[in-house]
């Protein structure tokens, strides 16, 4: 009967079957079950549970990559996030410096855009006439001059770069007193030339270059360069004397406006001596009492004011620069 | 051959079920494929091989599971009859029927796992439904639905289909 049944109604049969079981199991006692389970676990399942568990490991490894190398991923922006953050610092800590020893002379500006032209050479800054930034004001970092104002917005300024044809500055040899015009040519090869100095007058490669406040736009002593190279010019009347200007304009991020209605003292510069020629100077610390007795200006200049007046060889400044 | 393909496919589920599963959890909800697998493989293979399949299935999973040993395999036996019974009349390659007949197979499974489980005390097993059957057996029809989906893209001869 049992066969026929099967024959006949095999599926409910297997239901049947597998019911029975399965309710037999589950009348089981607790240890009878814990035997049973016991018992299928370590005869049928233990390979399947160490394919299983293999192939977990596997996953679990895989997972745990994907993990890491997502915040390996996220660590390394935030490292470089802090080292930008900390050279920021660093160049901003500078311009404080700078602006300390002149609080009233001084604004900080950021650059917003550099020029788009080939040529280059000019700057974009974010503060303007409301900011008191107008036209024809010096423009300088602690490394040194940068240009001047060539124009502004109420709360944007061009800036004319040293490296920029229109913008030429009256400068001088800070060793021998020699005074010339610093202004970019460009030609085949753009070069930064000191021009108008005499060929007998005593120059060399490696003299620093500072402006001299003739022309009433840049204060007197500011640093502009080094000279990079001196030669005699095909007349031989005069030299030609190539500058290397002490600001890296590739990396200009913050600058600062000289605004001459201040204190009128000009910036203080760090001191000259202390730094490499051939280099770009590392700023010195702020000093308390005229940070640089190379360019700190004299008790005359200081009440007529920067760059509005010639400095004579052998007044106080120059002596000290001697 | 089959027959081989059928156990390699159990044992394929057998370790997503033991790995995968456990790292897709969405707020503690997992999806259980060992009962979709037994919802499609007597679906596709009829009643006697179905009904043997979920008993195996059940009782694999009875081993680490709470209750008393036998109750996941009568639920899936339970379970795998009904749906091979009525997997005759249903249009299997349609996705909304596909769809409604996955949730549906396992949501009778855990009204019995549960219903047994509980012993049958109302509140209890409401929470359970509420809570863990059904957000379980939604999250198991969608990923058995794109599962199957995936693999019908890319091999046929991976699939059970029209061979009852």
């Amino acid at each position: 009967m049992f066969r026929l049944l099967f024959a006949r109604r095999s599926d409910w049969a297997a239901f049947t079957v597998a019911c029975v079981l399965s309710l037999t199991l589950m009348s089981l006692g607790r240890g009878q079950q814990e035997r049973a389970v016991w018992f299928i676990q370590h005869t049928i399942l233990s390979p399947v549970n160490a394919v299983v568990g293999w192939v977990d490991a596997g996953v679990g490894v895989y997972w745990e990559n994907q993990k890491l190398k997502k915040r390996l991923a996220q660590i390394q922006m935030e490292a470089d996030a802090m080292r930008t953050d900390r050279v920021e610092n660093a160049r901003l800590r500078r311009l404080l410096d700078l602006s300390q020893e002149n609080p009233s002379d001084l604004t900080a500006a950021r650059v917003t855009a550099r020029s788009l032209d080939r040529l280059g050479g000019s700057l974009t800054i974010d503060k303007g006439s409301k900011d008191g930034v107008l036209p024809e004001r010096a423009v300088i970092t602690p490394e040194g001059l940068v240009g001047r104002v060539e124009r502004c917005t109420a709360h944007e300024a061009r800036v004319l770069t040293l490296l920029h044809h229109d913008c030429a500055v009256a400068v001088r040899v800070g060793r021998s007193r020699v005074d010339g015009v610093l202004q970019w040519e460009f030609g085949d090869r753009p070069t930064l030339n000191l021009l108008y100095v005499s060929a007998r007058e005593d120059v060399k490669k490696g003299d620093w270059v500072m402006t001299s406040g003739l022309g009433g736009i840049f204060p007197e002593g500011v640093r502009v360069g080094t000279v990079a190279k001196v030669g005699i010019a095909e007349s031989g009347l005069t030299k030609e004397i190539s500058v290397k200007p002490a600001v890296d304009f590739r990396s200009l991020e913050e600058v600062m406006v000289y605004m001459p209605e201040g204190s009128g003292h000009g910036p203080r510069m760090p001191a000259l001596e202390a730094v490499a020629p051939d280099s770009v100077p590392a700023p010195a610390p702020p000093q308390q009492n005229a940070a640089s007795p190379a360019l700190k200006p004299s008790p005359e200049k200081a009440r007529t004011g920067p760059g509005t007046q010639a400095s004579a060889p052998g007044d106080s400044a120059n002596e000290e620069v001697r | 051959m089959k027959n081989l393909r059928d156990v390699f496919l159990l044992i394929i589920v057998l370790i997503l079920q033991g790995t995968i599963v456990n790292r897709i959890a969405i707020a503690g909800v997992r999806p259980d494929l060992l009962v979709a697998f037994v919802v499609y493989f007597a679906w596709m293979r009829g009643p006697v091989p179905g009904v043997a399949c979920a008993f195996t299935v059940g009782l694999l999973q009875d081993l680490d599971a709470p209750g008393p040993l036998g109750l996941n395999a009568l639920a899936k036996t339970i379970v795998a009859f009904l749906v091979a019974k009525a997997g005759f009349r249903v249009h299997r390659s349609n996705l909304g029927v596909r769809f409604f007949f996955f949730l549906f197979a396992m949501l009778v499974h855990d009204v019995i796992y549960f219903g047994i489980y509980t012993g049958g005390e109302l509140g209890a097993f409401a929470k359970q439904f509420l809570f863990v059957a059904i957000p379980s057996a939604l999250y198991t029809t969608i990923v058995v639905l794109l599962l199957l989906s995936t693999a019908e893209r890319f091999s046929r001869t991976l699939l059970l289909t029209d061979e009852v």
